[in-house]
């Protein structure tokens, strides 16, 4: 990726520019010394002088009032407005027609910078006085923040408009509006920091300083990238409005980051020192105030997406090369407007661009589906095998690969503007979006109507929610989906629950980014100089102890320090390391295979596989698949094969038993679901089976209560306490069975006389399923669990 | 006498007869000086003259050589600045070098993993085909 820059043959302005500002990705405002506003039209190349300010008035900074929040707040678009900082100690608000709207006194000495905040309610300014001073929208004082002795050169508001960041020397300071919240404050930088910004989306916070380095840091104030040191102090840092990229300028410099710092492009434009810089809201372009008075203007392009033996760039503003590298064709897409964004995967290629959407199939380059957007700045593309999702400004929309809308999900509330791939997640049938309000809550939307899911209540986990993620593959009832939390915990949990209590179960701790397959369900998770792959997640519904078996865990030193998990694409892993390169390295191709064979039902191909492979992770993954699709021959053979002694007695057992009902519900133990087991088992009448579950499992007040209930088999229930407490030597405690003990006795021959004739009549149930083998009436129920 | 006579009155003849007041001889000598002082004027004017001239070229020469020099101090200036420049031109594209080795550096990095992974699937291709 790199910028393509374009300079005026001669500067505009006679004077340093101070400030830009764009209003529509084809609209730039600049201010200079030369007390000049003028407007750039960037599609005709045309410039035009809004305004001549007075004479002792020279300009500082200049930020428009947020489109998003204008919108919001249902406001005329005429009121569009802008403030102008100035050394003469006040800000101006001035609308675009170029009228003066107002002018506040602000600070002592000159206005150094001046924020509006992204819901548009409150005005930041920050002066040379050392002070930093919130305004409402029309202008009046609200509060002053801080007195420093030094100026303040830079501040910014924080994501959700409730703390500022501003400099205070070499220290960046972080304050809360309210009032007696106790500031954060860390030595940033070796010389005076000059500029900052904050991004909304992704929370990181962006430092440039006259020690020439430019730094990357997270809201707690950690350190996540220091820069190289350039030849000269750094005098702008911007972020772009997807929090994916970010622009530093410097003397004679600009350069194009990621948003982990590692650079991408540098250019040396003959500019002297860029004082700002801004991003259009597209994220496409950035407007630079130059020092010689020249405005320059930067295009971002060659922008490179990979996908399987596919390569698309983005080789100009409106132009995208694609690469088929198996056959060496390469094909030129050409667009009317400019490209926004690109989205490669799932066999499709998506590309918005300010006013359409194109859908391009990788069989056919030359048709593609072509829609109008309704809103011009696309934020986000994600993809799943049978649609893809659109995000904008307003809203999330999904959409099928041939150019129909399928729903648009949405919530009270939403804020679809600060969605980014971490907090929305889509497969086949689900989209999950992380509240923004409170961060505990995950909706999940039913893919095809846009409808909440079940109840119409979220997930809403224990701690605040950073990452979510959804399997890919398997039936709509059976989707999973994984939360990474604040405490960088990973739990997985179904999407859909029919009335029982949702089960949230933790894989993993400390897991920085986490990837589901896009072929079969396997998660594939990063942890400090380790990737763990779970060959399949689903494990833990089974067999909770299968599932530390099914992981798979590769050493990450030889990918450099902190490498980041990028995608998880068939058997490969695409990791991006620190400094910026994109590596690939595969694992194991069986477990893919596997998948594939259990998905068609072909369960000897599966076992034939793993005894060709002969690895216990394998087999493991096996006896968890049979044991779930409840296959008992295969989970038998898979059990002996990992070594399982008693868990293949059980299913041996299991397999004696004739009433089909019964045996799922002897399955259900086995996966550790007592409650199911007793459902399956009371909603097939097979009342004794109940009973004996809970008398197995010692629980006796059930037990009896079950037996009392259905006015069957109390004596057997009293036997079997009898027997439980003449082995523990105790006394009976219980009140209920001392009641019940009173009228019945207990006659052994009696009960299993009776218990037979359960048996008995079981095996003559015509639904019994008789097609495994019926042995004699010796089996017991949950003989193993005894 | 009589000419005694009239020299004492202060008159005199010349030799054309003519009378006259001066003394032939001083008269003869006057009129020498008169030449001589004439002749002096002429060539004094014609020094003037040739100076002047001169003057005025070497005005010219001093005109030239002051615009030479002017040109010589802005060459040697343009020499400087020339080098200057040289080297924050350099500096430049030697900034872009390193940005672009970076990249370079990127795109070996993972060119070395393609060829680990292509080598690590022949390997799997070819246990394959040993096993079978």
């Amino acid at each position: 990726m790199r910028f393509k820059t374009a300079l005026q043959k001669e500067p505009k302005h006679s004077e340093l520019v101070s400030c830009v500002g764009w209003t529509t990705p084809d609209e730039v405002y600049s201010s200079a010394d030369d007390h000049h506003i003028i407007k750039w039209n960037l599609t005709n190349n045309e410039t035009a002088t809004l305004l001549e300010l007075p004479k002792e008035c020279f300009p500082t900074s200049m930020h428009w009032f947020p489109k998003s929040a204008q919108s919001g707040a249902g406001k005329k678009a005429g009121s569009d407005v802008f403030v102008l900082t100035s050394t003469d100690g006040k800000f101006h608000l001035i609308s675009r027609t170029g009228r003066i709207e107002k002018s506040t006194e602000a600070h002592k000495g000159a206005v150094l910078c001046g924020r509006w905040s992204y819901d548009g309610t409150a005005l930041l300014t920050a002066g040379e006085d050392g002070q930093v001073k919130t305004w409402s929208r029309s202008g009046m004082l609200r509060s002053t923040l801080t007195q420093n002795s030094i100026p303040v050169y830079s501040a910014a508001w924080g994501p959700d408009s409730d703390q500022v960041l501003f400099t205070n020397g070499r220290q960046l300071v972080i304050k809360p509006l309210q009032a007696n919240a106790k500031p954060q404050m860390w030595k940033a930088h070796e010389g005076i920091v000059l500029c900052v910004d904050w991004n909304h989306v992704n929370n990181l916070i962006l430092s440039g300083a006259e020690d020439k380095r430019y730094k990357v840091w997270d809201t707690y104030g950690r350190l996540l990238y220091s820069s190289s040191g350039h030849e000269y102090p750094v005098t702008a840092v911007s972020w772009t409005p997807d929090g994916e990229m970010f622009a530093v300028g410097s003397f004679n410099t600009l350069r194009l980051c990621d948003s982990s710092g590692w650079s991408y492009a540098l250019e040396k434009p003959n500019t002297g020192s860029i004082f700002s810089l801004a991003w259009s809201s597209d994220g496409t372009q950035v407007a630079g105030a130059c020092g010689n008075g020249q405005v320059i203007f930067a295009n971002v392009i060659e922008r490179r997406l990979e996908w399987k033996n596919y390569e698309a760039s983005v080789t100009a503003s409106k132009q995208i090369q694609v690469r088929n590298v198996m056959n060496d064709t390469t094909e030129k897409l050409d667009f009317r407007d400019r490209v926004i964004k690109v989205s490669l995967g799932f066999n499709h290629l998506v590309v918005a661009t300010s006013s359409q959407c194109y859908i391009y199939s990788t069989k056919n380059w030359n048709t593609p589906m072509i829609f109008d957007l309704k809103e011009g700045s696309v934020t986000l593309i994600k993809q799943a095998e049978k649609h893809f999702l659109l995000v904008d400004g307003t809203g999330v929309y999904v959409f099928s690969y041939d150019g129909r809308l399928v729903c648009t999900p949405r919530y009270q509330g939403m804020k679809a503007d600060i969605l980014n791939q971490q907090t929305i997640a889509l497969s086949n049938d689900t989209v999950a979006i992380r509240d923004k309000t409170d961060e505990k809550v995950v909706y999940v939307f039913d893919a095809q109507t846009g409808k909440t899911m079940g109840d119409g209540k979220p997930i809403t986990h224990k701690v605040e929610v950073m990452d979510i993620g959804l399997d890919q593959c398997g039936i709509t009832a059976e989707r999973r989906i994984t939360l990474v939390d604040k405490n960088r915990d990973l739990f997985l949990t179904s999407v859909r629950i029919f009335g029982a209590e949702r089960k949230v179960i933790k894989l993993a701790n400390m897991i920085q980014a986490h990837a589901w397959n896009d072929e079969t369900n396997m998660l594939a998770a990063m942890t400090d100089g380790k990737i763990l792959v779970w060959y399949y997640p689903n494990a833990v519904y089974v067999d909770k102890d299968l599932l530390p078996r099914t992981l798979y865990e590769k050493d990450t030193s030889e990918f450099g320090k902190a490498p980041q998990l990028v995608d998880f694409l068939g058997s490969h892993l695409i990791l991006r390391r620190a400094e910026g390169s994109l590596i690939s390295t595969t694992i194991s191709h069986y477990p893919s295979v596997l998948h594939s064979f259990v998905m068609n039902g072909k369960w000897d191909d599966a076992v034939r596989l793993c005894r060709f492979v002969k690895e216990e992770n394998l087999w493991a993954c096996l006896a968890a698949m049979a044991t779930y699709a409840k296959d008992l021959n295969t989970a038998e053979v898979a059990y002996a094969a990992i070594k399982e002694a008693d868990k293949v007695q059980f299913i041996i057992n299991i397999k004696d038993i004739p009433v089909k009902e019964a045996r799922n519900a002897e399955m259900a133990l086995l996966c550790g679901n007592q409650q199911d087991a007793e459902a399956i088992l009371l909603q097939a009448t097979l009342t004794f089976r109940a009973i004996m579950l809970n008398v197995q499992l010692y629980n006796w007040d059930r037990a009896l209560e079950l037996a009392v209930k259905h006015k069957t088999h109390v004596d057997t229930v009293l036997g079997y306490r009898q027997k439980f407490l003449a082995r523990f030597d105790k006394e009976e405690t219980n009140k209920r069975f001392l009641q019940y003990k009173e009228g019945i006795d207990v006659d052994w021959d009696n009960i299993n006389s009776k218990i037979e004739m359960e048996y008995q009549k079981e095996r003559e149930r015509p639904s019994g399923g008789g097609s495994s083998a019926v042995s004699g009436g010796h089996s017991r129920v949950g003989q193993a669990a005894v | 006498m009589a000419d005694e006579a009239l020299a004492r009155a202060g008159l005199h003849f010349d030799e054309l007869n003519k009378i006259r007041v001066l003394e032939p001889e001083v008269a003869q000598q006057t009129k020498e000086l008169k030449e001589e002082c004439k002749e002096f004027v002429e060539k004094i004017g014609d020094f003037q003259k040739i100076v002047g001239t001169f003057i005025e070229m070497v005005d010219v020469v001093a005109k030239e050589v002051e615009q030479e020099k002017m040109k010589a101090i802005g060459a040697r200036n343009l020499l400087k600045s020339i080098a200057k420049q040289r080297e924050s031109q350099q500096q430049q594209l030697h900034a872009l070098i390193t940005e672009k080795r970076m990249q370079m550096e990127r795109l070996r990095i993972q060119q070395d993993a393609l060829l680990k992974e292509e080598a690590s699937q022949n390997e799997f291709i070819e246990q394959l085909i040993l096993q079978k």
